[in-house]
């Protein structure tokens, strides 16, 4: 629904709630009063998210069919160069060899920024247009799967398995104990390392997930905000001096938030090969 | 800051370029760090039926293990630095 037929807190509120399907009467319960729940999906983030991941494995099909090796083509080049530059950073920042890490690291970036990417579409379209299709007014639609911080939280802890994983796998199962044991302050204060310990490798997943979630959030947030201006405000002649204001303050933002999603999708993806590298790292 | 900056010094400290980007997210892993202290704090306050003192000991825990952390990540970035400091002052003369 556009915001010149709601109040402003409605119109937010509408934005950023998730089409969300209970899987049980006490989780519809909670659904109904507001809250979150364990037992329930939300769909559109799921879906969305789904789609966005579909859609770079065709494309990446596609292209893998139709590969040049004289003088490749335009696409192809930009693809190269994104696989250049994730390898680059895959060589500086992981010490050792690991087959897994260089498309985990691709595969990271490309989904996270596509899924950031759903930030810039403009705010009311997706929602407005499932709202024709369904015929449902208050139909809810929360296009950016990356402000769902279920979304955020689900490719932390997959990272954060995999440090697990790699760290018993490389250290051996002493190896990791003796970690939690005696790091960081020696072997005289075993309790409170193991505490310490357990905390820093929680920190890790909550980091990860936390700062792409906050980002993408806040950034979302803004774009609702300058909808408002032209929402709530043009109305009759007014909309001369505020419709321009918000297209102007829309482009703006736009383009410095296409440097923000660019930086978390680098940012996330960076942090999963460092934290990785260290998971290898014996003496850690 | 690159592979042929470790020959030169002869010195291989381990992956320095990653410290790059640990810096950028030097100030989240902060916040986490006190962040995760209080979530352990909670669940051993819930194991224990010792509220609130886990909960207070382990956020306490994960301020001084913040700090440690970004201490370590920086004073490791200072260690890096000299040489480069030697070459600017070496330009500027």
């Amino acid at each position: 629904m556009s915001a010149e037929k709601m109040g402003t807190v409605e119109y937010i509120q509408h934005h950023l709630t998730n089409n969300t399907l209970a899987l049980n009467a006490e989780a519809q319960e909670a659904i109904n009063n507001g809250q979150m729940t364990f037992w329930a999906l939300n769909l559109d983030t799921i879906a969305i998210s789904f789609l966005l991941g579909a859609l770079i494995v065709l494309v990446a099909a596609r292209l893998g069919k139709q590969l040049e090796t004289g003088t490749p083509g335009g696409f192809q080049n930009f693809v190269e160069s994104i696989l250049d530059f994730v390898s680059t950073n895959v060589r500086d920042a992981f010490p050792g060899h690991n087959p897994l890490i260089a498309p985990l690291a691709l595969t990271i970036f490309l989904w996270v920024w596509v899924m950031n990417f759903m930030d810039l579409i403009p705010v009311d379209l997706l929602p407005y247009l499932a709202q024709l299709v369904t015929g449902d007014p208050h139909f809810h639609l929360k296009v950016v799967p990356t402000t769902d911080l279920n979304t955020t939280l689900a490719m932390a802890t997959a990272v954060f398995g995999l440090i697990l994983y790699y760290n018993i796998k490389i250290k051996g199962v002493w190896g990791f104990i003796k970690m939690f044991l005696f790091h960081p302050f020696g072997k005289f204060l075993v309790p409170v390392n193991m505490v310490m310990t357990l905390i820093e490798e929680v920190s890790k997943p909550l980091s990860l997930a936390l700062r792409l979630f906050g980002n993408m959030f806040a950034g979302e947030l803004v774009f609702l905000l300058i909808a408002l201006i032209g929402g709530t405000l043009a109305v009759g002649a007014a909309a001369f001096f505020w419709a321009p204001l918000q297209a102007l303050l829309d482009l703006g933002w736009l383009i410095f938030h296409l440097l923000v999603i660019t930086l978390q999708a680098f940012i996330f993806m960076v942090l999963t090969i460092v934290y990785l590298g260290m998971a290898h790292d014996e003496g850690h | 800051m690159t592979n042929t900056d470790h020959k030169n010094t002869g010195k291989q400290p381990p992956h320095k370029p990653a410290l790059n980007f640990l810096l950028i997210g030097a100030g989240s892993m902060f916040t986490s760090m006190i962040v995760a202290g209080f979530l352990v704090g909670y669940a051993l306050d819930e194991v224990f039926d010792t509220k609130p003192i886990f909960l207070l000991s382990c956020g306490l825990l994960g301020f001084i293990g913040g700090m440690q952390k970004i201490q370590r990540l920086l004073s490791k970035m200072d260690q890096l630095d000299p040489p480069k400091a030697k070459d600017a002052s070496e330009k500027s003369e």
